[in-house]
């Protein structure tokens, strides 16, 4: 199967869920832009509990805050659907003294 | 009903929480637009209630909203709507009198066990017995059906459907089925908005019970700080795990529930011509926040990879803040309804 580069900021996302969830024992090169983020096929081996702390590093890093609506099932489903969330957010990001 | 294509003109749209959603995409079908936030709001959605006497799995119960089924019982009594409702014991009864309400073009919702409904990824499935759609047609066997919590509407054969339907267990559905019956020409979106909010704030500050609403949250304080202590770090990560499974699951839970209040507030604004609605949805989106914090800190602990600040009472302090500003949004709710 053909599996595409991952962007600059899917990179960048994976680094921090990896340092975040503490995954120390897979290379990145093994995880693809569409691998299922959360779960049991989930090449990093995360679970419900990872996902509460990827939802807060995301608004502590990038400073866009993932209502429930985002969060339903798709939006966790990759590094792919987590970077276009991000990027098609940049207009609401939340001032840095706002964040939690 | 034939192996025809047949689907109801049924407008889909994605939510967070299915009951909410359901809710509102039904009474947007009938002409009532009423958003899932509204739904969630006028159905008096917001609640918290740590009942250790109630157990799940062994566990405690924690629930963060109202008893599934209340919120779409308060927006259509509000709002005047004549609904029915139906269950079964024979399955087949069942699925049969949901293809008669299809051949009718009648969208009907329905209570299934989403652990067998074969759509949801492996990863999300889970044994809950409350959770809803809205079956919207029928093609060559299969179920076209507007899930809220899916971008887009799914389809399920009549099997795994039943199943779903029929699932065994806590709060089994035993194929309760239900549809709207009569839809008022006039409904009083204002008194609905208003009465809600007083309602919340209301079972929120007022119950004299120790185990719900802010009082509630105070008590869950007191009793995870005892945890390590009282049941050991093991059995303590367990209660700890199973709160924030309950708070943050697919999304919703503790924090998604106050930002979707927040968002309740926010269209209430409007409705009511009240400015300061906004100011309270603002502060309630920063609960959220704070709920989420909670989440992610005690997260930590159960992975065992707590940081500075990730402790049980830590954890404490930060419920007995949401508390705080949950009672301080109550009381300025209540002096602007």
């Amino acid at each position: 199967m053909h599996r595409r580069t991952m962007s600059e900021i899917e990179k960048e996302l994976l680094d921090a869920i990896m340092d975040v969830c503490q995954v120390d024992d897979l290379p990145p090169e093994d995880i693809y832009a569409d691998s299922p983020l959360i779960g049991p096929d989930s090449p990093l081996d995360l679970d419900s509990l990872d996902a509460v702390e990827i939802l807060v590093m995301i608004q502590e890093k990038y400073g866009v805050r993932i209502t429930p609506r985002e969060t339903s099932i798709e939006m966790l489903n990759s590094l792919e659907t987590i970077a276009d969330y991000i990027l098609s957010h940049t207009d609401d990001i939340i001032p840095r003294e706002m964040i939690l | 009903m034939t192996t025809e294509k047949k689907q109801i003109d049924f407008i889909h749209r994605q939510s967070a929480h299915c009951e909410s959603g359901v809710t509102s995409n039904l009474l947007y079908h009938y002409g009532i637009d009423c958003s899932e936030a509204l739904a969630f709001g006028i159905g008096e959605g917001l609640f918290f209630g740590y009942m250790p006497f109630v157990r799940i799995d062994r566990l405690p119960l924690t629930t963060y909203r109202c008893r599934t089924g209340e919120i779409f019982k308060r927006v259509t009594q509000r709002l005047g709507v004549t609904v029915v409702k139906k269950k079964f014991r024979n399955p087949q009864k069942g699925m049969d009198a949901l293809d008669d309400k299809l051949a009718q073009g009648i969208p009907t919702g329905c209570q299934t066990g989403a652990f067998w409904l074969p759509y949801f990824p492996p990863a999300f499935r889970f044994h809950f017995n409350m959770h809803n759609l809205v079956v919207i047609g029928k093609d060559k066997g299969e179920y076209i059906i507007s899930d809220p919590v899916f971008d887009n509407p799914v389809r399920c054969t009549g099997p795994d459907l039943m199943k779903a339907r029929f699932a065994k267990g806590t709060l089994a559905p035993r194929g309760a089925m239900y549809f709207f019956d009569n839809i008022p020409g006039n409904h009083d979106i204002r008194n609905a908005v208003r009465s809600s909010i007083q309602s919340v704030c209301k079972t929120m500050m007022k119950i004299p019970i120790p185990f719900f609403g802010v009082k509630g949250i105070r008590f869950l304080a007191k009793r995870l700080k005892r945890w390590p202590r009282q049941l050991g770090e093991e059995n303590a990560q367990l209660h700890l795990s199973q709160l924030i499974r309950m708070q943050e699951e697919i999304g919703t839970g503790g924090g998604g529930f106050r930002f979707i209040y927040a968002a309740f507030l926010q269209e209430a604004a409007g409705i009511l011509e009240n400015e300061s609605l906004e100011t309270i949805s603002e502060k309630m989106t920063f609960t959220g926040d704070r709920w989420r914090t909670f989440a992610a800190s005690g997260a930590r602990i159960c992975k065992c990879r707590a940081k500075n600040g990730d402790t049980y009472d830590d954890l404490a302090g930060i419920l007995n803040e949401c508390a705080d500003m949950e009672t301080q949004i109550y009381k300025e709710l209540i002096e602007q309804v």
